[in-house]
């Protein structure tokens, strides 16, 4: 996986920037992500939680970062481990 | 749509709402914003968990989304030597550097004037603060809430002396949506400026300096007669000077406004309207001067004539009013006007949470050719900084090796 690689799911919308390659198989909804984006099916069922446009996924040994540049149906994933929203942590404010 | 700021790059090292709202009149204009956010906490308004009693969606941060519209965001850590570095190699590359960061962390984390002067010295430095860049008070913070509304004399203005406190500003960010504005124009002068004269200016534009030129009317009367003039408690009818100026209560409790401040040729008229047609025969009301003597009188008739029939019945009745007449309206209600669609008001940008809803903002003021703002979304914290670090030339290897220090992300 070379970083600046895009991918594309091959089960619904999702696409996505590789920012940092890993070892491994990028999978949404279930199915191995591909850089031609050959469509073959639905998203499996329990792969479903769908994708962010502008969010960054990563892999929990944090390893693998992804952008997604296209927002889909499908779940993003690390060789079948889910992978998480690397997600800012604001300071907390209130009126 | 016309996009008059097209090519300029504006570098916005800004939080919260004032200094941010002139970067996205900016990006409204078609500008390239580039903002630059902690690489883990992001700007401080994403943070805000609550407003006017609103638990806010951070999925749907209409709270964010309206003073970030249509920018970039690039995730530098400028606390690290790295991140300084970088964000001086976007500074060269930009043509406004935009920040409301108080002038000791500018000067800490080398980003005041001098430090970017020094890698650019064509760049506009724009600075937005609380209370001004000079004077004793420079490197203190504030909000709009205590420099717009609450020091300015603008809460006390806003209070009628009866009630036992002032008025809190009541609307989000008030005061910093006008002074971005004020911050957005000034940059719009200093790019014109550059391009005549090749001179880059820096300027500055605070919470306080768009108090005291929004309450300007009232300041100079104030400071002329020694009066502070406030406003008056509610009650439906007119001014004791000029009856045609007043808040008018319907039959089913809600509130028309007349604004007629100046009735010459028009006092026949608002009585049939109001249907008095009696009333402006009278010869009490036969003219202007002959009006405000007889003001009291003339409020109770139009008070009256307004109790007796509804809202609605008004709007409709008053269509052809040749006065100057307005419903209160609820913001609401005020985005399904006929008036407010016509001229473009609301812009739609996708929500962060993958719905097809979209949130719906007001556009920046100003509209080019007749034709409607577009915007994009609000960045996520960080999405663009390889992206808009690639474009500036940096090459990946650096980018991963800023990525590893943590002066990036």
């Amino acid at each position: 996986m070379k970083p600046g690689t895009r991918l594309k799911s091959a089960v619904c919308d999702t696409e996505v920037m590789v920012i940092r390659g890993g070892e491994g198989t990028v999978e949404c909804g279930g199915a191995a992500m591909t850089e031609d984006g050959a469509k073959a099916g639905e998203p499996a069922a329990d792969h479903q939680n769908g994708t962010l446009i502008g969010k960054r996924y990563v892999d929990s040994g944090g390893t693998v970062e992804l952008l997604c540049v296209k927002a889909g149906k499908g779940s993003l994933a690390l060789d079948g481990t889910p992978m998480a929203t690397k997600d800012s942590k604001p300071l907390p404010a209130s009126d | 749509m016309a996009k008059v700021m097209e090519g300029i790059k504006v570098l916005e090292v800004a939080q919260f709402t004032f200094v941010p709202a002139a970067g996205a009149v900016l990006a409204d204009w078609g500008a390239d914003v580039i903002k630059i956010e902690h690489p883990v906490r992001g700007d401080t308004q994403r943070g805000f968990l609550n407003m006017g009693g609103v638990q806010l969606d951070p999925q749907r941060h209409t709270l964010f989304e309206h003073p970030n519209r249509g920018k970039r965001s690039v995730g530098i850590d400028f606390t690290t030597a790295e991140g300084q570095d970088v964000l001086h190699e976007l500074a060269k590359q930009c043509d406004v550097f935009l920040t409301n960061y108080l002038p000791q962390h500018r000067q800490k984390y080398k980003f005041d004037i001098e430090h970017i002067r020094a890698v650019n010295p064509d760049i506009i430095y724009a600075r937005g603060s609380a209370w001004g860049d000079k004077g004793p008070e420079r490197e203190k913070g504030g909000f709009d809430g205590t420099a717009f509304w609450s020091r300015s004399g603008i809460a006390d203005c806003m209070t009628p002396e009866e009630l036992e406190g002032p008025l809190s500003q009541g609307i989000q960010a008030f005061g910093d949506s006008i002074g971005g504005m004020f911050i957005a124009g000034g940059i719009s002068a200093a790019l014109f400026h550059r391009l005549r004269t090749g001179e880059a200016k820096e300027l500055d534009v605070s919470l306080l300096s768009t108090a005291t030129w929004a309450a300007g009317a009232n300041m100079a009367q104030a400071l002329e007669t020694g009066i502070v003039t406030r406003n008056s408690m509610p009650r439906s009818g007119g001014s004791s000077r000029n009856p045609f100026m007043g808040n008018f209560r319907t039959s089913d409790g809600r509130t028309i406004n007349l604004c007629i401040v100046s009735p010459t040729g028009l006092i026949e008229d608002t009585f049939q309207h109001v249907g008095r047609p009696e009333a402006a025969a009278d010869p009490r009301f036969k003219d202007v001067l002959s009006l405000i003597e007889h003001a009291d009188a003339a409020s109770e008739i139009l008070v009256q004539a307004f109790g007796e029939k509804s809202f609605d019945y008004w709007r409709e009745q008053l269509r052809g009013m040749k006065g100057q007449w307005a419903p209160i309206l609820t913001l609401i209600e005020l985005a399904e006007e006929e008036q407010i669609k016509a001229n473009d008001h609301i812009l739609e940008v996708d929500a962060a949470d993958g719905s097809d809803k979209p949130l719906k903002l007001s556009r920046s003021p100003v509209e080019w050719d007749h034709e409607p703002i577009t915007a994009t979304r609000s960045p996520q914290p960080s999405e663009h900084t390889e992206l808009v670090l690639m474009e500036m030339g940096v090459e990946w290897d650096r980018i991963e090796q800023l990525k590893a220090a943590g002066a990036i992300a």
